[in-house]
């Protein structure tokens, strides 16, 4: 999987083992780098000298708490911090946002919304570094200004299309459902129904079309769609 | 307490006294004695007594007066005690003192259950933040592992059921639990919507999402269950084909009102009005799916404890409509 965000790397600092390592794993399937901490009674040294781009930071944690370790952080780093925690009071959420964390994630985590807070913080604080141009076979498709070019021909794209052309390009060779789509979409607030897919799915595939791409995108009966 | 009635309470007393001076007086009489002596007499006998009387009248009556006017106009009556001053004549302390010490029993022993209410939702806080951690590892590894789309479905359920008992223990409390503070009503409908995006899409449920453009004065988080409890239900009662859910907001003089419309099975008319109420399950809880009746009946609780008012309106067969209303006038979202 080709992930434009491949070349972060995220400090995931949660005491708990499993959780640590399913989370290492996942965030690593989506193309992230990991690494974690096993002891915790030096993080603030070995926060020091990781090249991390972004800690993910559990707050029950042995020797010192989260929050406190976020504010001892703050003192001395502008890493992005996401606080992941099990209480959910608007109490919570307020401290760890006065304390520096750019974002707050409770347990037990949608992974969905997990990635997409992952990704919007990165592209937010790392801006110049993750590529708004996406390319397949000679197809660019530059996310920022949301168009399309081929062949010296460019075309514009809605905000459904560009988001349903993303997510088919950063899964290209996969079969992608149409479940996984809408997820995606709604994950970014679009919400769109099954009929609506269909007719973004239409006028996407004209537009690609028309700029002179032919059957860019392929249907498999029953499973979904893939750009091969 | 009048005079005349507390004379007539000395009935008794008084009625020997004259019988007894009588008999004096007639025997008096019959030796001979001057009858201005057996006047006087009577004078001596008599005067000390109803002055005696009058002033006993006096001091009962201030106390028991005060005594009947606090116990009418009091808003806590155990408070009783504290307010009155102490009597001073005997049976007044006698009983002035009882009544002090069964307020102080009764004061302490509803101390103890408020420790002990404190105590255990301290307890079920603290659970329901434990159950968390192997809630989410449960997760992540099903979703790792790739396994069974069910199992995940069932670990979701058991999270909402979770946070049911987080939120009735939140609301039980007898302290205030909650924050008020200005968001967006837009948001917290977007959080509830991608939290339920799976149900949507897997169901194939249309959402139809009006423009919601209002800041309201809440409890987010709160505000945030209650409305994920009546999305959570219109999915629960969709009726396929073509189900839709429809959230919109309108916007009053006074008050803002969002509205979560669905086309699902709706609720029966014997039904409708007691969906609020603790454990209700009437007839779709019993035949469409498992229900507790405890979504609806902590929506009430928690809308109370905000000063929102939330209905309801249904037709069966035809779909249900839950309006949640804020009020704008910011003193009446807090707490008298």
């Amino acid at each position: 999987m080709s992930n434009p965000m491949s070349d972060f790397e995220i400090l995931i600092i949660e005491d708990d083992k499993k959780i640590r390592e399913e989370l290492s794993y996942y965030l690593k399937n989506i193309g992230y780098k990991t690494n974690t901490i096993n002891d915790f009674q030096n993080i603030l040294l070995y926060v020091r000298e990781s090249s991390s781009n972004l800690i993910l930071l559990d707050i029950n944690l042995p020797f010192i708490d989260g929050y406190t370790l976020c504010r001892e952080i703050r003192k001395e780093s502008d890493i992005p911090i996401i606080i992941v925690t099990s209480r959910d009071s608007e109490m919570d959420e307020l401290m760890s946002i006065n304390l520096g964390a750019d974002d707050f994630i409770t347990k037990p985590y949608n992974l969905q919304i997990l990635s997409a807070r992952i990704e919007a913080i990165l592209k937010r604080i790392y801006k110049s570094a993750s590529p708004t141009i996406l390319s397949y076979e000679g197809l660019k498709l530059d996310i920022a200004k949301g168009k399309i070019y081929y062949n010296e021909k460019e075309e514009i794209l809605t905000k459904n299309e560009l988001k349903i052309l993303h997510f088919l390009i950063l899964h290209k060779s996969t079969i992608v459902s149409r479940e996984d789509l809408m997820e995606y979409l709604w994950s970014s607030e679009l919400f769109v129904d099954d009929n609506t897919l269909s007719v973004n799915m239409t006028r996407l595939r004209k537009k690609l079309e028309d700029i002179g791409l032919t059957n860019p995108i392929e249907t498999r009966r029953g499973l979904g769609y893939i750009m091969p | 307490m009048k005079m005349i009635d507390y004379f007539l309470g000395k009935a008794t007393f008084l009625a020997i006294n004259v019988a007894l001076f009588s008999i004096f007086g007639i025997i008096l009489w019959k030796i001979d004695v001057n009858t201005f002596m057996i006047v006087l007499l009577g004078l001596v006998w008599f005067a000390p007594l109803l002055l005696a009387f009058l002033l006993d009248y006096v001091k009962k009556h201030s106390y028991y007066q005060n005594l009947v006017h606090y116990q009418s106009s009091l808003d806590k009556k155990y408070l009783l005690p504290e307010m009155l001053d102490k009597p001073t004549f005997l049976e007044g302390e006698i009983v002035h003192e009882a009544i002090a010490d069964a307020y102080k029993q009764m004061h302490e022993h509803i101390n103890e259950y408020k420790r002990e209410q404190k105590e255990y939702q301290e307890y079920i806080e603290t659970w329901v933040h434990e159950i968390k951690t192997p809630l989410a590892s449960a997760k992540l590894i099903l979703h790792n592992r790739d396994l069974d789309y069910g199992i995940l479905e069932e670990l979701n359920k058991t999270e909402q059921y979770v946070e049911q008992v987080l939120y009735f223990a939140r609301s039980s409390h007898v302290s205030k639990d909650y924050l008020i503070s200005a968001f967006s009503l837009h948001e917290v409908v977007n959080t509830v919507v991608k939290r339920n995006a799976k149900d949507f899409i897997y169901k194939k449920i249309k959402l139809d999402l009006g423009t919601i453009r209002q800041v309201v004065y809440s409890d987010k988080k709160w505000i945030e269950f209650i409305i994920n409890q009546i999305v959570g239900n219109a999915i629960k009662y969709s009726k396929e084909p073509s189900a839709e859910i429809k959230i919109s907001s309108m916007s009053f003089e006074n008050k803002v009102q969002l509205q979560i419309q669905d086309n699902g099975i709706g609720i029966g008319m014997k039904d409708v009005s007691r969906v609020f109420d603790k454990g209700f399950t009437g007839e779709n809880g019993r035949v469409h799916s498992k229900s507790t009746g405890m979504g609806l009946y902590l929506c009430k609780r928690l809308a109370k404890k905000l000063h929102l008012r939330i209905s309801l309106v249904s037709e069966e067969g035809v779909g249900t409509m839950v309006l949640l209303t804020f009020p704008i006038n910011k003193a009446l979202i807090i707490e008298k």
